[in-house]
């Protein structure tokens, strides 16, 4: 089976491939411990059919047809594919080096940086992550030149290939912090300057004739261009009609009482990204509807603004009913170089500190896809086929992800590692005959 | 300074904090053997229990499926099934897992201090980066012991760290392996007993800091490896005259702080901890180790370990490794988390370390991630296996291997109870015990925060 599954993505892979999969094979993932994510318990014993790139059935004990590819789960679980709240793969290869790193601008007069001219699907972090079984990822920009903006974020869809943009301009990204911006300095000042940004495209917005709403996606960087904007400037008027987020990566309470306020008083959609200390305004955050992008694995202050960093954070937010979303997981190392596994493994340390289970498996399928805008992250009738096999409990880091399938497709699981590692097991098998 | 003079002084110290047998302690014949600054830890009473029913996992590759654990007095008693309970607290630990307490042999826990502020960045204690050459450093003059990531990972159950200096001087002087318990000082924190660390480093960050035009240093991986062989060379003319001298042939040669910490490597009691990452560079200063006639102790990161496990072999070097820091440099590139199972195999001592206070936290999760990168290849990695790689393997490249990290009569109680197995990430550190003292028991969590820093700041604990 397994010699058949590679030839079949060795195939795969030489073939072209168009963002909508062309008659994709039909495939069977049988006797599944499958987590639909629509209840709150798996359907034992299950199988899923793939048909042209979707479910078309996820069925307990069901059969499958005589000319599907057959994968057997062997009885382990089978989730949605993993999703990362925030990361930056694809637009970084070696981050101590400047000039294989795209992740910040330092143009001096705009504001903008559209994450999605830059994706690179061929990147080894990539590969590395699919591998880990994630399948798509909210890629965000670092800080630009023009406080407190980093620039637009993009939701990649890790399919082969160089091309894993899923949608550009998913948002508008800041940064709020003590220390954050050098050029105008106080935290105040930030605020000031985020809300002066808002109220100019606000006054854009109403000078502009209606029929100028620009349209989601790659067109906003067109649009921008034929309003006489600077790049990035656009989507804050998608923001204050609500066709967009406004993420705020920040920790302290103040800032994030802040952002409440802010998202009231614009009657905008505020993310928080960060929110180590978010546990403190749950209750706050739960009213306003305000999602956090977390990091479970944060427990120590990297900087005065996280003193009340705690790893039941995701656990006291769920409880008050804040909508979280794993992100930025494992600190910096792992935020980018293990956005799979990372992942995992902060997911599964919220259930260790209290998180329920299917709760910290939404937080890294459903949640953060519908925390930015975007269908999918369930294994229901009709949904775009992503989905894991995994050899065991995926929050588990030891755990293995045997079969990753994109759009229907199943995607190489090797990464560059495992063909370092195969290499050179060989030669110390040489060596020692 | 004479060497009188400077056990007077420290004498003079001791006396004036009442610090009762704190004076430089002589631990050998060479210079380098002095300790200036001797430890004032003490065990608190010891918590004596019988662990009843876990499974233990004894950290020399044993397992106990319901096996029984005994501590009297500071120290392991017994291990094995249906022990007799000499009338002491009785745990039942069924359904629990018992290990050797971790031992994190790579940390900069009390220097790389979280918070981090601008005076981090300005002026940093991780490494002093005057010359390339810090060998006259001891990083325990340093330490903050109120960095709250001792605590962190003392109720992760790490019992043992060793705070090495940073990587960017080739020479960056010695270690300090502390106990994560409250002290005032770092030498209330100061085990005792093992071989004195110290910290080398190649490849690109000496080189990165000496291309700055305002610093001092080699510019390039050959510089690098040059600038050894000389300091080694001067070292070793320093020793044989001190050896002279002691044998009655000359007059001492004056102290010089530098040599003689070198001088120590080169005796064999100084064990030098080597920061290196390519396979090219692992073995170019094997190979100098080699020509001054000393053993390495581990090669740290070695993120190419795993090309060359017969030159750390034959060199008696144990490899130190993350499971999956990778690709974030140059030289990183070919790391891989298989590393620790393909040197486990290929019969090299091999070790999880974490440079980081959160990844510190969970070296048997990094252990894990190895060995299943391992299944991915065919290699399969046992439990009782897998806890060697951050217990007696570690304890070993302390010099401590006769006193803890391993379950055994007569070593030092430091023992964790986990909630189950200590690879998954759902288990908990129930308890840890350090010489045999209750230091964390998370059913009976200490009212107010551990480390000073956290006191009355409003964080997570008031």
């Amino acid at each position: 089976m397994r010699k058949l599954v590679s030839l079949v993505a060795c195939t795969l892979s030489l073939a072209f491939l168009p963002i909508v999969p062309a008659a994709a094979q039909t495939i069977a993932v049988t006797n599944a411990e499958a987590w639909t994510m629509d209840g709150d318990t798996p359907v034992p014993d299950a199988t899923i059919l793939i048909e042209q790139g979707r479910i078309v059935s996820v069925t307990a004990g069901g059969a499958a047809p005589a000319d599907a590819t057959i994968i057997d789960a062997g009885g382990k679980p089978v989730t949605p594919g993993l999703v990362n709240g925030a990361t930056q793969i694809g637009l970084v290869e070696i981050s101590g080096s400047p000039d294989t790193s795209d992740t910040g601008s330092a143009h001096e007069r705009s504001p903008g940086n559209d994450v999605s001219l830059a994706l690179n699907g061929k990147s080894t972090l990539v590969s590395l992550a699919r591998a880990d079984g994630l399948t798509r990822a909210l890629i965000y920009p670092s800080p630009s030149r023009h406080a407190p903006f980093s620039g637009e974020p993009a939701f990649a869809r890790l399919r082969d290939g160089a091309d894993i943009l899923d949608v550009a301009n998913v948002g508008v990204y800041a940064v709020i912090g003590g220390g954050k911006w050098d050029r105008i300095g106080s935290r105040g000042v930030q605020w000031t300057v985020l809300r002066e940004a808002l109220d100019d495209a606000k006054r854009k917005l109403g000078s502009h004739s209606s029929d100028n709403r620009k349209k989601r996606g790659k067109a906003s960087v067109a649009a921008a261009e034929t309003s006489g904007d600077e790049s990035g400037q656009e989507l804050l008027r998608d923001v204050l009609q609500g066709e967009a987020p406004l993420a705020i990566q920040t920790n302290r309470e103040t800032d994030i009482r802040q952002a409440i306020k802010l998202a009231s008083d614009y009657d905008i959609t505020v993310i928080i990204v960060g929110g180590d200390e978010a546990w403190r305004v749950a209750d706050m955050l739960a009213a306003a509807n305000i999602a956090v992008v977390l990091d479970p694995s944060a427990n120590i202050p990297r900087s005065f603004d996280e003193l009340g960093v705690r790893q039941d954070n995701a656990a006291i937010l769920a409880a008050a009913g804040v909508r979280i979303a794993v992100g930025q997981a494992g600190g910096n190392i792992h935020t980018n170089y293990n956005a799979g596994m990372g992942l995992r493994e902060a997911a599964g340390l919220a259930v260790a500190n209290g998180l329920p289970y299917i709760d910290a498996l939404r937080a890294v399928t459903l949640n953060p896809l519908e925390i930015w805008g975007r269908d999918g992250g369930r294994l229901v009738p009709g949904a775009e086929a992503d989905l894991v096999v995994w050899d065991g409990d995926p929050l588990e880091p030891s755990t293995l992800a045997r079969h990753v399938i994109l759009e229907g497709r199943e995607t190489e699981t090797r990464s560059r590692q495992d063909l370092l590692a195969e290499r050179y097991l060989a030669e110390h098998n040489r060596d020692a005959r | 300074m004479s060497m009188k003079r400077i056990g007077l002084i420290a004498g003079v110290a001791a006396a004036l904090i009442g610090a009762g047998s704190a004076i430089a302690q002589q631990t050998g014949d060479g210079p380098w053997q002095q300790d200036p600054y001797p430890s004032r830890y003490q065990a608190p009473p010891a918590d004596d229990m019988l662990l009843r029913g876990a499974t233990i996992l004894d950290g020399a590759g044993g397992r106990i499926d319901g096996g029984d654990l005994l501590l009297r007095g500071g120290k392991i008693v017994a291990v094995g099934k249906g022990l007799a309970n000499p009338g002491v607290r009785e745990i039942d630990a069924r359904g629990r897992w018992v290990t050797p307490g971790i031992i994190d042999v790579h940390t900069h826990s009390g220097t790389w201090v979280m918070p981090l502020t601008a005076i981090d960045h300005r002026a940093s204690d991780v490494s002093e980066v005057a010359t390339p050459n810090a060998a006259d450093t001891w990083i325990e003059t340093a330490v903050n012991p109120q960095d709250m990531a001792f605590d962190r990972a003392l109720m992760n159950g790490v019992t043992t760290m060793q705070i090495l200096p940073g990587s960017v001087p080739i020479f960056a002087g010695r270690s300090a392996v502390v106990k994560p318990v409250r002290g005032a000082t770092v030498w209330d924190m100061k085990a005792v007993g093992g071989v004195q660390g110290f910290k080398m480093a190649c490849g690109e960050n000496p080189k990165s800091w000496g291309a700055d035009d305002d610093n001092e240093g080699p510019t390039s991986r050959q510089g690098v490896i040059s600038y050894m062989r000389q300091t080694f060379l001067d070292a070793q003319a320093y020793k044989q005259a001190v050896e002279r001298a002691r044998a009655g042939r000359g007059d001492m040669p004056p102290r010089d702080l530098k040599l003689e910490s070198v001088a120590g490597i080169l005796a064999g009691d100084i064990r030098v901890n080597l920061h290196c990452y390519r396979a090219g560079d692992i073995a170019a200063v094997l190979s100098v180790a080699k020509e001054f006639g000393f053993r390495i102790g581990a090669i740290h990161h070695a993120t190419e370990a795993y090309k060359i496990p017969d030159l750390l072999r034959e060199s008696g070097t144990c490899a130190a490794v993350w499971a999956d820091w990778w690709g974030f440099k140059v030289e990183a590139q070919d790391a891989v988390r298989a590393g620790a199972p393909l040197l486990e195999r290929a019969g090299v001592c091999v070790m999880m370390h974490s440079d980081s206070a959160s990844d510190g936290q969970r070296l048997n999760i990094a252990a894990a991630k190895a060995a299943a990168a391992g299944r991915r290849i065919g290699i399969e990695t046992p439990p009782e296996t897998m806890i060697k790689w951050t217990t007696s393997n570690p304890a070993s490249l302390l010099g401590l291997e006769n006193r803890v990290g391993t379950l055994a009569p007569g070593l030092q109680a430091d023992v964790v109870l986990w909630s189950g197995n200590p690879f998954s990430i759902y288990s908990r550190a129930d308890m840890v015990l350090i010489d045999g003292a209750i230091a964390w028991d998370r059913s009976n969590p200490p009212v107010a925060p551990i480390s000073d820093f956290e006191l009355g700041r409003g964080g997570v604990v008031p």
